[in-house]
């Protein structure tokens, strides 16, 4: 439902995207990267269990809390949770690189109210390399894509992109057929 | 004789106050997290956006639920 490497993907387009351009390759982050906010998630989702275990440990009687304050801070814990999985998702999904017939786009929502966006045309990529390193990279088969482009404009980075020796390939391709050969 | 501060008016009225103050920020966190959705939305054009665009808004009205839930029940 939500891939993170899609290859001419349907129904997506990015602001600024020319009538003419089209997307090639759509890449996300590999999904288990997600596991950065499904485990403080879990973890707060069974915090309301352990708070008898640490009122006992602390010698505190939880009965004389009111109900009412009870069920407050269990609003309050599942509205945290649905922040840190929302925000997660969010972060993930919209964090994306994607490559056209004509620029490489890379899409960097770093916090709350502040994005990024680098454009490198195509016909500037000079030199690509990608590296897998790690138990889960080598697992799970993701890792960085490092492209390099002419001129003082700034080099583009993929981060923790699925498969990304091919990735570097495919770039490299695209960009040798804009030169023709 | 044994003092229980979780009956005593004061705490709990210390407690009542910084959990409507936490909720009255998080009502605004929320707010920004519609901005936030909108903005993404609009970078990066999806058939999802507009689920998300729901979840947030969603999300927000029970944030501002909860300030009354919390400012009627505490």
């Amino acid at each position: 439902m939500f891939p993170a490497y899609v290859e001419n993907p349907l129904n997506c387009r990015f602001e600024g995207q020319d009538a003419d351009e089209k997307i090639l390759l759509l890449l996300r982050a590999h999904p288990i990267t997600n596991l950065n906010w499904v485990i403080p998630a879990i973890v707060l989702l069974f915090t309301p269990f352990f708070i008898p275990a640490v009122f006992s440990f602390l010698n505190l009687n939880i009965a004389s809390i009111p109900p009412s304050f009870g069920i407050v801070f269990l609003i309050i814990n599942f509205l945290l949770i649905m922040t840190v999985t929302f925000e997660g998702f969010l972060h993930w999904y919209f964090n994306v690189y994607i490559v056209t017939d004509k620029n490489i786009v890379d899409c960097d929502f770093h916090s709350i109210l502040f994005k990024n966006i680098d454009v490198a045309p195509l016909r500037n990529i000079e030199d690509t390399s990608s590296s897998m390193g790690g138990i889960l990279n080598s697992l799970f088969h993701y890792g960085n894509v490092f492209i390099q482009t002419a001129g003082a404009s700034r080099n583009i980075d993929f981060h923790s992109v699925p498969r990304p020796h091919h990735v570097a390939d495919f770039i490299l391709d695209e960009a040798h057929k804009l030169y023709g050969n | 004789m044994e003092i229980n501060i979780f009956t005593s008016a004061a705490f709990l009225l210390l407690v009542k106050t910084a959990v409507l103050i936490i909720l009255f920020f998080y009502v605004i966190f929320a707010l920004m997290v519609i901005r936030q959705v909108d903005l993404m939305s609009k970078t990066i054009i999806t058939t999802t956006s507009k689920i998300l665009s729901a979840i947030a808004i969603i999300h927000a009205g029970f944030a501002i639920g909860l300030i009354v839930l919390a400012w009627g029940i505490l």
